[in-house]
């Protein structure tokens, strides 16, 4: 059994950039690997034919100007930092890439992958702009699109057993995911928002097989493990794209922890599970949808300060940290009614803008501070 | 006119007097038919934004990704899009009013990056001028700034919304799923104006809207000439007339007079260039809104003109078959889809946007294009470098500025006047000397 130190350490490692060795391993043996945008992407279809569903980041670019090029320096940094790792062969690792309208950006990035990147593999799929009943059955068709090509490309079949057998290894991960997040909400959780981040991303590039093992032996720990010091303030993250905990460490450092992070690659990706029992397909689509939804879908804002209060309270924070990346309207949007809607709630929140691959600034540091001495803190 | 203005807000009367005042200056000249038949019908979008605070009838609040022929067909019901008061405003009535907008919605937490108009447009709203609405419907083009707006908008009005998805291809599934989700809309606009949906309204509107696209498609053809009969602007303020009159007899008429000065001024073998044109652009991205003087410095200096821009092209596929509901539906989504402009050209893949561009250039016979980078088109920049390199291949050279439509505080008309016409004395020129 692994110790906590010794399992963070591995996940580190895992996200410090684009090939990790569990990948390495994975490809070894033969076997084939998806790269994938976005939360609303099934890693379950991919599973259950043996190809391991990798969640596409930008973390190990040094320098996006190769991406720069062609998409400009108008769009988020996350997009061109995980493009410029495409155009420069760090992914050619990827047996396919499967991307969705996500956003402009996104949307604009796949435009390269398929004209420049040019992987044996790509499929995009539209995703409806609302999170409704009525538009469920574009959401299957254009699933069921992604299921043939992805037979087809890849030789096998997706039958209903494998799909549950996907099923029951995410929902095992989320599940120890959930538990992890769990022990965030005592008086003095035995790990950082840091440590807690780090864990939910390596989460989404690691084979389950390997994760399962590594988050079980991560939660034996954490439980043993005595509570951290007491914080000047707990805090909940929210906002949109979110995979480097150094951003997190960095309010962190300042006096404030993170107890709970509504993101992008952090709690929005393992919190609904797949029901285990109906039809495996219809069940996973649902799922995928029907998930705490992002700021892409429209009308969903209700859900969205629901979810996010209810961790405000479940996980007794003080305020929120409210991260956006520069240039995302998606979340300009959201951040303008959330912060308004968390004011008439009367729950502290301060807005960051941030870039990807910049999150200790010095800017950062001094906002969290003031906000913490905001809150009397 | 209805009750204006100064009795309301100083806002309306500043853009009344724009546009009173321009009407002043060109009614009488026969050479502004079209400019006038522009103003006669901003006159009319003016009185569309008050009358809703004399009659107090319903109002629906929709996005510039569609146009208004649905909420038309509920008789009664005032169609106002979210935009248009901001955009009167940068066009014919004080620009220093939009900037307030803008300031007033950054002020109020929407970042900066989003787009100017559609802060703008949450600026107005939250200044409490536009019109309080029953409902908003709209449609998830042309990009994400505009969703960031209809939902502050849906916020802070506490109006209902419904959204229609419009997915990323086009296709007989994509109009399918598009149309239905019109369909569906049907009950949400009568519960929340309380009016009922008239198909037999909504057949007449949809050939006034067919009305409008035919004379359209003439004018976007007689500009085709070379010379080109009619002055560069006029094609950059089609957007904002197909949102807000498609389906009205406003719109027929304002298009029949734009397609007939082009087609008279054609035949005379008039120009729209004093002395004639040296240079044809085609203007790919938005309009330099703030100051539209900034094209005829642009055809009298530079002898430049744009006899067509993705702001006015309209596209061929935005014809409704009236001939059942469910054609009429889908002829709505069609348009919803590939006639919007800007939706036409971003909402899907790449192609959609650099095929427009090659053939604008080809049909409309370019010598250069001109990339007018409004600073908040994430979905234009995000295709620049594929777009620079379809030009290499086609050989049109292309200018990249970085500039706000709506806002001159980014870059001034003049800075762009510079960069202009650096380009066309040391690119363009040259060129066409030496294809000569």
């Amino acid at each position: 059994m692994k110790s906590k130190q010794e399992i963070l350490e591995i996940f580190g490692q895992v996200i410090s950039g684009p090939m990790n060795r569990y990948v390495s391993e994975w490809k070894k043996s033969g076997k084939k690997v998806v790269g994938y945008y976005c939360s609303y992407i099934p890693e379950e279809l991919f599973t259950s034919i043996g190809v391991l569903p990798y969640r596409i980041r930008g973390a190990g670019s040094k320098d996006s100007s190769v991406a720069d090029a062609y998409l400009s320096a108008r769009l988020c940094t996350f997009v061109r930092h995980s493009l410029a790792l495409a155009l420069s062969g760090e992914l050619n690792f990827l047996d396919g890439v499967v991307s969705m309208n996500s956003c402009d950006h996104i949307r604009r990035g796949f435009d390269l992958w398929k004209h420049k990147v040019k992987p044996g593999f790509s499929y995009f799929i539209s995703v409806p702009r609302v999170q409704d009943d009525r538009v469920l059955f574009w959401f299957e068709e254009e699933m069921e699109g992604l299921k043939k090509a992805v037979e087809d490309h890849f030789g096998k079949k997706v039958t209903p057993e494998g799909l549950k057998s996907a099923i029951t290894l995410h929902n095992r991960a989320r599940i120890l995911l959930k538990e992890v997040l769990d022990l965030r909400k005592s008086d003095s959780p035995p790990l950082s928002g840091t440590e807690a981040l780090t864990a939910a991303v390596a989460s989404q590039l690691i084979p389950e097989p390997d994760l399962i093992p590594l988050l079980e032996d991560f939660l034996a720990g954490l439980k043993k493990s005595g509570g951290g010091k007491p914080a000047r303030a707990r805090l909940v993250v929210a906002g949109g794209e979110l995979d480097e905990p150094q951003f997190i460490r960095n309010i962190e450092e300042q006096g404030g922890l993170v107890v709970a992070d509504d993101a992008c690659f952090a709690v929005r990706s393992f919190w609904d599970l797949v029901p285990e029992n109906g039809d495996p397909w219809k069940s996973i689509l649902r799922r995928y949808l029907f998930h705490v939804p992002c700021a892409r879908m429209v009308g969903a804002l209700d859900d969205r300060t629901a979810f996010l209060t209810s961790l405000v309270k479940d996980f007794r924070a003080d305020g929120i940290i409210f991260q956006r990346m520069k240039f995302c309207d998606i979340w300009a949007g959201e951040s303008h009614n959330i912060l308004w809607r968390m004011k008439k709630a009367g729950i502290p929140i301060l807005v960051l803008d941030r870039e990807y691959q910049v999150p200790a600034s010095g800017q950062v540091q001094t906002r969290v501070q003031a906000f913490l001495e905001s809150m009397g803190k | 006119m209805a009750i204006l203005g100064k009795e309301r807000f100083e806002d309306l009367e500043a853009i009344h007097e724009g546009i009173t005042g321009m009407l002043d200056i060109y009614k009488e000249d026969p050479a502004s038919r079209g400019l006038n038949a522009y103003f006669k019908a901003f006159t009319k979008l003016v009185e569309n934004l008050c009358r809703p605070f004399d009659d107090k009838q319903p109002v629906v609040w929709y996005n510039l990704g569609m146009s208004p022929e649905l909420i038309l067909a509920l008789e009664g019901v005032h169609n106002i899009p979210l935009e248009a008061y901001p955009a009167l405003q940068d066009i014919v009535g004080e620009v220093n009013f939009t900037l307030d907008y803008i300031d007033r919605a950054e002020a109020h937490g929407l970042p900066h990056e989003v787009c100017s108009v559609d802060k703008a447009g949450v600026g107005a709203v939250l200044k409490g001028i536009m019109p309080k609405p029953s409902c908003i419907l709209g449609v998830n083009t042309p990009c994400d700034s505009q969703m960031a707006a209809l939902q502050a908008s849906a916020e802070l009005s506490g109006a209902p919304l419904y959204l229609i998805d419009i997915p990323y291809l086009y296709g007989e599934r994509e109009v399918e799923y598009v149309a239905r989700q019109i369909r569906d809309a049907i009950p949400f606009l009568e519960k929340h104006t309380g009016r009922k949906f008239s198909w037999e309204r909504f057949r007449e509107i949809c050939l006034r809207a067919n009305g409008m696209s035919e004379n359209l498609l003439a004018w976007n053809e007689y500009r085709k000439a070379v010379p080109c009969p009619q002055i560069s602007k006029l094609i950059c303020l089609m957007v904002p007339l197909f949102i807000t009159f498609a389906g009205t007899e406003t719109g027929v008429v304002t298009a029949a007079e734009l397609a007939a000065e082009a087609r008279e001024r054609s035949e005379r073998g008039e120009a729209a260039v004093p002395g004639g044109e040296k240079i044809r652009a085609v203007w790919y991205q938005d309009p330099v809104w703030f100051d539209l003087q900034f094209y005829d410095w642009m055809e009298s200096e530079l002898k430049m003109v744009i006899p067509m821009d993705l702001f006015g092209y309209h596209a061929p596929e935005g014809m409704i078959d009236v001939s059942s509901r469910e054609s009429m539906l889908r002829g709505l989504a069609h348009r919803f889809i590939r006639v919007m402009p800007m939706s036409r050209q971003f909402k899907g893949p790449i192609e959609w946007y650099l095929n427009d561009y090659v053939t604008l250039c080809r049909e409309y016979k370019a010598d250069c294009g001109i990339f007018a980078g409004h600073v908040a088109c994430k979905h234009a920049w995000g295709g620049l470098g594929l777009l620079k390199e379809k030009c290499r291949e086609i050989g049109i050279p292309l200018l990249v500025f970085e500039f706000d439509m709506f806002d001159p505080r980014v870059t001034s008309a003049e800075s762009i006047q510079d960069q202009i016409t650096q380009f066309v004395n040391n690119v363009v020129l040259p060129r066409i000397e030496l294809k000569k």
